[in-house]
């Protein structure tokens, strides 16, 4: 196979746009992308910080969270695995809360495996879980629909 | 040159035995949704982690073995260093083997899809700087502008270790301290970083395209920079419809609906040259190359009118958190993904049309699109529900479980079919010894001969001058 086998196409870009205006538009758009990076790294929640932010606790069961893979078959807003039930709102949900959740932490149920989680290690859970249930509601069953495909007031659903 | 193809064909090898394993967890833990309990030594926590890392690397290890094989000739001179890609590869697969034990061994600690404990990312990461070094270093010995896939290859192998680091972000207690932030974060990384990894499987597929055709002008149209440019901006800005329904600031919910929206363009453009495409994969069915191409022209099609209609979040109200996501992620990454690397596969190792492998090829696309259907089907069941009822979670499940025993045994079927192929992938690439004369099995792609102007369609733009690519 011999190693030159392209077109030698020359300085002349075929595509008609130019080298220089195609570098242009490509760290033009590297240059928006660092500028929204850093918008997101900042301003990107709408809720307050009193109730996004976790306390030493919770920060400990998130760490757990991640430890026992909790999200291989559970959602927040709708995103992990889907073999068990979204746990954005299981603490404030009606007829559910912090005792019932700890129970399934600690004892598993017939679908979901006990997975030898301590009792400490079930509270801090419990408290992560309390800490993404004050973020927001989920499912948003508020569907005041606009012409432009969009929704309002999601997460004003008293559900 | 013998040593570059024989590091080359390791990744692709690796990456068919990482596809075969990844699959076979795929089965067990689509099996666990319908008999709880199932293959209780390695419960739905373990399989459903080794399933989906193991295809991730299929489609980096894959993706990259064709990086490595394919630029030398593209450039016209040997890569810049053959050991740093030889360590690169032992590298990634020492990793791999130490995510695989460390996911056996229930020792987990990463975020969804990287479960991993974050040490093993290290290692990642410095492997990838190895390819960044050697692909630029190797590039830059190109004579004239660039091909559109030397820009989509360069930006998906960048932006691959920018997002990958942002995934990690999490590690630091500004992003974990508050859940909305972390979350918007993790997804901000996670799409932009599947984008890196679709930039480096299209560019794939348009060198292939070149190759098999002998059309140089493909790849350096107005239209494949279009297209290149659409696919960036959707990379760096259009990953938000994966979290619309998480509490983020306005901004990034509109702007990200705003990019979204403009691949109606691509999928317009698919529309208007569908007979265009239709001649290309009729001419393409001489050889397995031709015919995985043509099926990726039909998964994208299905998929991206699916992304698109997900992307409008009145549908996507209904649609978020359902099985219809996973339907997406699997039409993109099996659909789109798989059956591109296969063509670059086939293309590589030269295998030539036997009855197995058309079987093979029927089989995983019949059972693809099944086991699409009935994720969609699923994901219907389960957002309206959702949404509209108060019924407990197990109760829709029981609603949505026709759909999911179908999905569980369509995925024995896709299984089956993918055995078929990888098998006939990996003899024929053990079998041919140094670099194979690709163009001499795939004259029957080219019914007109080499030289000929490829069709006008989303491959490939009558322009410019073609050659032949001399054996």
């Amino acid at each position: 196979m011999a190693l030159r086998d392209e077109v030698q196409v020359g300085s002349k870009d075929p595509s008609g746009f130019g080298v220089h205006r195609k570098r242009f538009v490509y760290f033009a758009l590297i240059g928006l992308f660092v500028v929204q990076s850093g918008l997101t790294y900042t301003t990107s929640t709408e809720v307050p910080d009193s109730a996004a932010t976790l306390s030493e606790q919770a920060r400990h069961g998130e760490a757990l969270y991640r430890e026992f893979n909790c999200t291989a078959c559970h959602q927040f807003y709708g995103l992990g695995g889907y073999m068990g039930p979204d746990l954005t709102n299981v603490i404030s949900a009606e007829g559910k809360g912090p005792a019932y959740a700890k129970v399934f932490i600690l004892y598993g149920t017939g679908r979901m495996p006990a997975m030898g989680v301590s009792e400490e290690q079930a509270d801090a859970l419990v408290a992560f879980l309390g800490a993404v249930s004050a973020t927001g509601t989920y499912p948003v069953r508020n569907m005041d629909l606009t012409v432009w495909g969009t929704y309002r007031e999601m997460h004003t659903d008293e559900k | 040159m013998k040593s570059e193809w024989t590091a080359a064909k390791g990744f692709v090898v690796a990456g068919l035995i990482a596809l075969l394993s990844g699959a076979l967890f795929g089965v067990i833990g689509s099996w666990q949704h319908v008999i709880p309990g199932v293959v209780d030594a390695i419960p739905f926590v373990k399989s459903r982690p080794l399933h989906v890392s193991l295809v991730i690397a299929w489609i980096f290890l894959t993706a990259v073995g064709g990086v490595y094989h394919y630029l030398p000739k593209i450039v016209g001179a040997p890569l810049h260093s053959t050991r740093l890609a030889w360590l690169h590869l032992a590298i990634f697969i020492g990793t791999g083997i130490a995510v695989v034990v460390s996911y056996f061994m229930g020792r987990f600690g990463g975020r969804e899809y990287w479960e991993f404990p974050p040490v093993l990312g290290i290692p990642i990461v410095a492997s990838w700087l190895l390819l960044i070094y050697n692909f630029f270093r190797t590039a830059n010995k190109h004579k004239g502008p660039w091909p559109a896939y030397l820009w989509m290859w360069g930006t998906g192998i960048v932006f691959f270790l920018i997002t990958y680091t942002e995934a990690n972000l999490y590690l630091f207690p500004h992003f974990t301290g508050n859940m909305v932030r972390e979350l918007t974060v993790q997804w901000k990384a996670y799409g932009a970083l599947t984008g890196s990894w679709n930039l480096l499987v299209y560019g794939t597929a348009m060198v292939v395209m070149e190759r098999s055709t002998g059309n140089t002008a493909i790849a350096r149209s107005k239209t494949a920079f279009l297209l290149f440019g659409l696919g960036f901006t959707n990379l760096l800005f259009g990953w938000a419809h994966h979290i619309y329904p998480v509490p983020s600031a306005l901004w990034i919910r509109v702007l990200a609906y705003g990019v979204s929206m403009t691949e109606w363009i691509i999928l317009a453009r698919m529309i208007r040259q569908w007979r265009g495409t239709l001649e290309e994969g009729k001419r393409g069915q001489g050889s397995m190359t031709g015919r995985f191409l043509f099926a990726s022209e039909a998964w994208v099609f299905i998929n991206l009118g699916l992304a698109l209609l997900i992307s409008i979040p009145a549908i996507n109200l209904f649609t978020h958190g359902t099985h219809i996501t996973v339907a997406h992620a699997m039409g993109s990454t099996i659909g789109i993904n798989t059956t591109i690397l296969f063509a670059s596969v086939f293309f590589i190792s030269s295998a030539p049309i036997t009855k197995n492998l058309r079987v093979g090829f029927w089989l995983f696309n019949g059972s693809l699109l099944v086991f699409w259907l009935c994720l969609v089907g699923a994901g219907m069941v389960k957002g309206y529900y959702t949404v509209l009822s108060d019924l407990p979670f197990q109760s829709i499940m029981l609603r949505a479980r026709p759909f999911i025993v179908g999905f569980a045994v369509s995925g024995v079927g896709l299984f089956i079919g993918l055995w078929m192929l990888t098998w006939a992938g990996v003899r024929t690439l053990l079998r041919t010894p140094g670099d194979p004369a690709e163009l001499d099995i795939h004259s029957a792609f080219l019914v007109e001969g080499p030289g000929s102007p490829a069709p006008e369609n989303g491959h490939a733009v009558r322009q410019g001058s073609t050659t032949t690519l001399q054996p």
